[in-house]
């Protein structure tokens, strides 16, 4: 049988065609993308261990000295004073009260 | 590498790097993994690209070739990388065109297979061949020239498109 010539063969190759890369393949190889506010919920921060500890240290003295230099607190303001409570004198009994050597 | 780098090199060249392990492996399920594999070579070790040997898809071809002969050696397949084997005889019987290329494509030796599926169907230089498979110019150059000679004699009974027969061939040279 008479060999194919070049013009043939590559007539025929072109015929075996190969499908695309598959979608699966982006989601097995990209890193999944997250949105910014996710990580306020999910994320974390790497802090290195003498950072972690000055931060720790400043922290409890400025509580510390927070506290021993709290100021007083002020005076509680009064109360409201509800006039519902007050009752009006039911039976009024004035007495004089003269002095001791009045009248002598 | 940096991530938009990543995402961009695997925009340009996932499917050139599935489509050469579906053609070298005829599976689909793992020309995905090899492609897989492939590109997370390239995000776990981007040092091992070096810009001025090549161009990255030649870089991500030769991974993905080794990762195939990597699974024919697992498979204990190893001997049919040799050059020279008694082919399986074509059965081209109620084969369409497509199908009967692909069989005649994956009787050949893988050496010559690699080699004519990345100019024929990739259109790699010879040079960019040669860094891909390891090897020298002049030795590319010998493998697709038996490659596409082996072609001929298998191909040609479709040449009248008279596919009802089976055909059966003997041994393929060394290249």
């Amino acid at each position: 049988m008479e060999p194919l010539d070049d013009r043939e063969l590559d007539k025929l190759l072109q015929q075996w065609q190969a499908p695309l890369a598959p979608p699966s393949l982006r989601a097995k190889v990209l890193p999944h993308r997250s949105h910014w506010w996710q990580w306020l919920a999910t994320g974390t921060i790497r802090v290195p261990v003498p950072v972690g500890i000055a931060a720790v240290l400043a922290l409890a003295a400025f509580l510390y000295f927070f506290r021993t230099t709290e100021r007083p607190t002020a005076a509680q303001p009064a109360k409201s004073v509800s006039l519902a409570d007050f009752q009006p004198v039911k039976q009024l009994e004035p007495r004089v009260v003269g002095r001791a050597n009045e009248g002598n | 590498m940096t991530e938009a780098e990543f995402r961009s090199a695997f925009e340009q060249n996932k499917d050139v790097v599935y489509r050469f392990a579906w053609r070298m492996c005829g599976s689909a399920a793992v020309a995905e993994d090899i492609a897989q594999e492939v590109f997370l070579t390239l995000l776990r070790q981007p040092g091992r690209f070096d810009s001025a040997r090549g161009a990255l898809r030649s870089f991500l071809l030769a991974v993905a070739r080794n990762l195939v002969l990597k699974r024919w050696r697992d498979d204990s397949r190893l001997d049919e990388l040799e050059d020279q084997f008694a082919t399986p005889p074509i059965d081209l019987e109620g084969r369409e065109t497509a199908d009967a290329v692909s069989a005649a494509v994956a009787s050949l030796p893988p050496l010559q297979r690699e080699v004519l599926i990345l100019a024929q169907y990739e259109e790699l230089s010879l040079e960019e061949i040669a860094r891909t498979v390891d090897a020298e110019v002049g030795t590319v150059k010998s493998r697709l020239h038996r490659a596409r000679e082996n072609l001929r004699q298998v191909l040609a009974p479709l040449k009248s498109r008279n596919v009802g027969r089976s055909i059966s061939h003997g041994t393929f040279g060394r290249s």
